[in-house]
């Protein structure tokens, strides 16, 4: 963390000009810490001392700006949903699960199944989400995911393929109910929230279903759900989101709440295992030249790859663990 | 149907007697100044405790505040129910009334003690585990507390005398008992029931919780002196 010497040391060296009585303020400010709180409340010393290390390419908990931080999965964390998962990033913590259940198709697309992505925003991660205070958040979390991983509208384009959950057309498919919760926020909870999904449905397993052979055409169709036979879901086409955070003139990815509270914009890529975008949302008020958005892209087009990696590893390595215990 | 095999076993496999598997991680919640993941059989519940210096109308001692959640994915049917619900609120004031019994609130004034219960997996006795949870919680936080409060439950099924209810068994329509008492000074400071029960059964199962919270107060007490080691060792002293 950014210490009392460090920020002294750093507004010498940036401001010559600031007059000691200003340096005392500084000093106050931080013997009064920022409330362990969602919304942090930085000094104006340790604003510029993230900034400027942000600059040098050395952040203030020692990553470069392309690094993540170390990232933990376990899976199988909530027994009664077909799968789960729960990742910690750094300090921020999300549960992802997955519940499937019978329904019928939407008219439009008797072909597909249906996929609905909800997050919560616990309070136990930050009191400001107490009520309906989350509820923002929340809402803001789950349409970016589910841009960024179910297409548009028609369901074309779908980072989950949805062709694979229809039983009957027309009649039966399965409805994938997606849930994540927030536990604890230091930030970058997009990315976390997209990588404990993908874990969560490399967990699933969906119910083999036996459809009677004897359904009248106009009626509904009997199924029998099996207990025992369970079907592995295809999460080979499911993307990572790649958030990069702009701060100063420079790009960061897996920014901290600190570095969040300093950005002027960021932008959310979703990105396949063959390098293709599956969906993007940009946040935060400052635009953003165009030439700057394409140079983005291309970069978190290269972190992706090595996300998508680690994040391969990791779940197998976190499924191994719990077909071990 | 049979809650209580003839064997003398119930539907998971406890004796009528049996506490639960209990577990308890402190420090789940990273930003908080004290949390825990508390585990009670297959229910598990986060309590993450929040200390902020307010200055308000009541300038004589703390504020405290609680609010009860449940995850989407904590029940077994998938719903997707609005916050602040009925039951969580009643749930929320309960917490919050016992809390208060137990905390001393003239020490800390013109503070505020935010407490939020997120239940992550409900299995019977919810009520209980978010008290148990809320108690250390507070205790990581290092807020002043005269005791340790505890919960337990306790029904009344197959006329046998049960120790915490799992999900199946509360729904089965018996009384079911919540009781949470202060172990040190003994005293009993949340006393709950539904449906009804024989009378003179009720000191029996009431005895039955409170045997309880005393196992699960001892359980706490040793989580809390472990993490206190735990400080120690690394503070290096």
């Amino acid at each position: 963390m950014i210490t009392v010497e460090k920020i002294i040391r750093e507004e010498r060296f940036t401001g010559p000009s600031r007059s000691a009585p200003g340096l005392d303020r500084e000093i106050s400010a931080l013997s009064f810490p920022a409330q362990s709180q969602g919304m942090v409340g930085l000094s104006f010393g340790e604003q510029h001392f993230i900034q400027g290390g942000i600059a040098q390419d050395l952040r203030s908990d020692g990553r470069k700006r392309l690094t993540y931080r170390p990232i933990s999965i376990e899976t199988g964390v909530i027994p009664q949903a077909n799968g789960s998962a729960r990742v910690k990033l750094g300090a921020t913590d999300v549960i992802a699960s997955v519940k499937a259940e019978l329904g019928k198709p939407s008219p439009f697309q008797p072909d597909k199944g249906k996929v609905s992505i909800y997050v919560d925003c616990s309070p136990t991660a930050a009191p400001v989400f107490e009520g309906r205070g989350g509820d923002e958040l929340s809402a803001e979390l789950s349409t970016a995911l589910q841009r960024c991983l179910l297409g548009g509208k028609s369901g074309t384009g779908a980072g989950i393929d949805l062709s694979s959950l229809s039983i009957v057309e027309g009649k039966i498919c399965w409805d994938l109910y997606i849930d994540g919760l927030v536990v604890s926020s230091d930030g970058n909870l997009l990315d976390a929230l997209g990588a404990a999904i993908k874990a969560a449905l490399s967990n699933t397993g969906i119910p083999k279903v036996q459809v009677a052979a004897s359904a009248p055409s106009d009626g509904q169709p009997e199924v029998d759900i099996s207990d025992e036979e369970f079907l592995q879901f295809d999460t080979s086409g499911v993307p990572v989101i790649v958030t990069l955070t702009k701060v100063g003139r420079h790009y960061i990815v897996d920014a901290t709440s600190e570095e969040e509270s300093q950005m002027s914009s960021a932008i959310s890529v979703s990105v396949n295992r063959q390098g293709r975008i599956c969906g993007l949302t940009k946040r935060g008020g400052a635009g953003l030249d165009p030439s700057v958005i394409l140079d983005m892209v291309s970069v978190t087009k290269h972190v992706s790859e090595q996300l998508m990696n680690k994040l391969d590893s990791e779940i197998s390595a976190a499924e191994a663990c719990e077909e071990e215990s | 149907m049979e809650f209580v095999s003839p064997e003398g076993f119930r539907l998971d496999g406890r004796r009528p007697m049996e506490m639960r598997q209990i577990r308890a991680e402190i420090g789940a919640v990273a930003n908080a100044d004290g949390s825990v993941v508390f585990e009670m059989g297959n229910t598990k519940v986060i309590a993450a405790v929040y200390v902020q210096n307010r200055s308000q109308q009541i300038n004589d001692q703390a504020l405290v505040r609680c609010e009860y959640s449940m995850a989407n994915f904590s029940t077994g049917d998938h719903m997707r129910k609005p916050k602040g619900d009925r039951q969580s609120t009643e749930i929320s004031l309960v917490i919050r009334q016992t809390m208060e019994a137990c905390i001393m609130t003239n020490l800390m004034p013109r503070s505020q003690i935010d407490i939020f219960v997120q239940v992550l997996q409900a299995d019977g006795g919810t009520r209980s585990v978010c008290i148990n949870a809320a108690t250390l919680a507070l205790a990581d936080a290092g807020i002043p507390m005269c005791d340790l409060v505890t919960s337990c439950s306790a029904g009344y099924l197959n006329s046998t005398p049960l120790l915490y209810l799992n999900y199946v068994e509360d729904s089965a329509g018996g009384p079911d008992f919540t009781v949470g008492i202060l172990p040190k000074l003994d005293k009993v400071t949340l006393l709950q029931t539904d449906a009804k029960l024989p009378i003179d059964m009720f000191e029996n199962v009431m005895q039955l919780a409170i045997e309880g919270c005393k196992a699960v107060a001892n359980y706490i007490r040793e989580v809390l002196q472990e993490n206190t080691k735990q400080l120690e060792c690394r503070r290096g002293t």
